[in-house]
């Protein structure tokens, strides 16, 4: 019933440009999967999604829908549905007509229009709105209009580019999880491009994580969180970040501070320099009293506490970070005063370590 | 009723609406004093005109009975000064009476000449700019070039362009006529019909009113967001549905406005007609402001017939304006 999708080696070079939006492609979304494309502004992720939905031209390379090469395929050709950031509602018709413009493009005939559009109001709770403008909507109503011009049309890919990000904190929130839930009851397979990690680990089964132009790391949520391919992916995914800083290596062990924080005999070995990235999440960290070899002191700057959990934000000593300040996450309801000095060690299975060269993570086990 | 409110020490107490203005003028003699200037300018070179205007529609003010007093220089150097007896007269609607009944001047002939002339000169000024502007909308090498070439006649003085396009519908020099017979067609006399005369004079205007409505256009199109354009391409929209789906309609509320705007200058585009046909032939391509300048300034000077035709323009113009608008609200469109 549902179609995978497949980039392979797709490549875009915009014109003027040496350096290519998206580099080489490889991607493969597997039928009826949510794949959720992430990266910072200008990583390529949209330009991506754009080259599958026709609207940017492959270099070089080629996309594939099901059986199909769609490379060189108008959009109109390609069965797929997408939406805008903007939404890109057509301000003049009304909420009916939008959702139908596409079926009424294609001939079909009024009954069969006006069943199917009727059809998907019931499911995204627009039926009272058929007959109103765009602009008479609510930010949250205009979203969902988008949505169901992109299911009437029964595509065989949904492409989503930011959908929520016009959406209030809220809203975005509760829609999210409406339109994961809406994708795996229709079963279609979907291409969903966000900036934002939160919503990425959220919905996706897999994600996809681009920076420059070049694909990091495509896995399901967790296994990006657990086991980050790169520095770059490891920093990008969870919130708040992990900490990762430059340390160097004395007998298999890094120098942070005082403390000598032993690495995995594996990485040492992989390891060609004198010098190791460390990364270790906020949750990696166990605060000891007193003294410990591989423990170091970090100074207390902001104490944020939640209620079911706490955050400590202070300056590791004897040490930089990449970010000036370090995460930690603590028992709530127990935190240590600002400006106090306590002393964290690493959970040694929880700690990452990458190439400083290459960025690479390297064996732990 | 007496107000409780005194206006201040030292007055006395007066009606209510009389301290309220005090108050007002008190409290806001600043913006007062701001907006004096506009309103004043206004009455003088708008409203104090307008009302002299309509109400000497009703007189039968001409050149000959424009006195009030008659002057007559006396011998001890002074003058002696009696009223006029044969000053202009009220004469209530008989100029309206006059010029509707076809008894004075041509006015269904010009009403005709006048809404052909609008018409037409919109039409093409509207299409063709949309046509030129949704061209110059896509980027391609020497862009700004045609841009700058295009909105030339614009910046030429109108009755320069009349001058020069007179010139080449001149029937015997003329560039038009010579290009006819070169390609085996009998050259025309171009202002000894009334129709062919109103050609040229349309063709004129339409040079001069294109870059106008090219370059509005071409701001309405760059307002209109290019996803709507790619939305409508993952629809399946081909190039013509996309220009009738999303273009035209993204382009209304210009629309509305430059049409409304290009009506009203062009049915009171006096230079073309006054310069290129001159009226010819013998009037016959007369619009109604040409009418009325003719009789305000031509052979025995009527002034309150012309003042008679300002005044069906103004209100024919502010019908048209009404009824326009309504059309739009009923179409939803804010204006």
């Amino acid at each position: 019933m549902s179609t995978p999708v497949v980039f392979d080696a797709a490549t875009r070079v915009y014109p003027g440009s040496t350096t290519p939006a998206v580099d080489s492609l490889d991607l493969e979304v597997r039928a009826g999967e949510f794949l959720v494309l992430v990266g910072p502004s200008g990583c390529g992720k949209s330009t991506s999604l754009r080259m599958l939905a026709g609207l940017e031209d492959v270099t070089s390379g080629a996309i594939r829908i099901g059986e199909r090469d769609v490379t060189h395929l108008r959009p109109k050709d390609r069965d797929i549905a997408m939406v805008f950031q903007s939404y890109a509602l057509y301000p003049h018709l009304t909420v009916g007509e939008n959702m139908g413009f596409a079926l009424k493009i294609a001939g079909l005939s009024k009954a069969e229009i006006t069943a199917r559009v009727t059809d998907a109001a019931k499911v995204l709770d627009l039926e009272p709105y058929l007959d109103r403008k765009p602009k008479a909507l609510s930010g949250g109503q205009r979203q969902r209009v988008a949505m169901g011009r992109a299911i009437v049309r029964e595509p065989q890919v949904f492409l989503m580019d930011e959908p929520l990000s016009n959406l209030d904190a809220k809203l975005r929130v509760s829609t999210r999880t409406q339109i994961a839930a809406l994708q795996r009851r229709l079963g279609i397979t979907t291409v969903y491009v966000t900036h934002d990690q939160v919503e990425a680990m959220t919905m996706g089964d897999r994600v996809a994580v681009l920076k420059d132009g070049i694909l990091q790391q495509v896995a399901a949520p967790l296994e990006l969180y657990d086991k980050p391919a790169n520095a770059f992916v490891a920093g990008f995914i969870g919130s708040p970040a992990m900490n990762l800083g430059t340390f160097r290596v004395e007998d298999g062990a890094a120098v942070i501070g005082e403390a000598r924080v032993p690495l995995p005999r594996t990485a040492t070995a992989a390891l060609t320099e004198s010098e190791v990235v460390l990364g270790f999440r906020p949750e990696a960290l166990e605060m000891v009293a007193g003294y410990a070899p591989d423990a170091f002191a970090v100074e207390v700057l902001v104490a944020e506490e939640l209620g079911s959990e706490a955050f400590l934000y202070g300056t590791l000593e004897g040490a930089s970070l990449r970010d000036p300040q370090l995460v930690a996450k603590v028992a709530p309801r127990s935190v240590p005063p600002k400006g106090s000095r306590v002393h964290f060690r690493i959970l040694p299975d929880r700690m990452h370590v990458f190439s400083p060269a290459t960025g690479e993570a390297l064996p732990t086990a | 009723m007496t107000t409780v409110i005194s206006a201040g020490p030292g007055h006395e107490p007066g009606p209510a609406r009389r301290g309220r203005v005090r108050r007002l003028l008190d409290r806001h003699w600043y913006a007062w004093a701001m907006v004096l200037p506009t309103v004043l300018v206004l009455g003088v070179l708008v409203l104090y005109p307008l009302f002299q205007g309509i109400y000497q529609s009703f007189t039968d003010l001409n050149e000959t009975n424009n006195r009030d007093l008659i002057c007559t220089q006396t011998l001890g150097g002074g003058e002696d000064c009696v009223p006029n007896p044969d000053r202009a007269q009220f004469v209530g609607l008989d100029n309206y009476v006059d010029l509707l009944t076809g008894e004075r001047g041509h006015f269904w002939l010009l009403l005709v000449n006048t809404v052909v002339w609008t018409g037409a000169c919109v039409f093409f000024h509207y299409t063709i700019g949309l046509g030129l502007a949704v061209l110059l909308n896509r980027t391609f090498r020497g862009r700004s070039l045609y841009r700058v070439l295009l909105i030339v006649p614009w910046a030429v003085p109108a009755f320069v362009s009349a001058f020069a396009w007179k010139f080449l519908f001149n029937p015997r020099f003329g560039l038009i006529n010579s290009l006819l017979s070169n390609v085996g067609i009998d050259p025309v006399d171009w202002f000894n019909h009334r129709w062919t005369s109103m050609f040229a004079a349309i063709v004129t205007n339409v040079w001069l009113g294109v870059p106008f409505m090219m370059v509005a256009i071409l701001g309405g199109l760059q307002s209109i967001p290019a996803d709507l354009y790619e939305a409508a391409e993952m629809d399946g929209a081909t190039p013509w549905q996309r220009f009738r789906h999303v273009t035209l309609p993204g382009l209304r509320p210009v629309s509305s406005t430059v049409i409304l705007l290009g009506t009203i200058w062009t049915f009171n585009m006096f230079p073309i007609i006054f310069f290129v046909t001159g009226g010819e032939p013998a009037g016959e391509t007369e619009i109604l402001v040409t009418g009325a300048f003719r009789a305000a300034f031509e052979g025995l000077r009527n002034y309150s017939l012309a003042a008679t035709y300002g005044v069906l323009i103004l209100s024919m113009l502010v019908v048209y304006a009404a009824m326009y608008r309504r059309v739009l609200r009923s179409k939803g469109e804010v204006w």
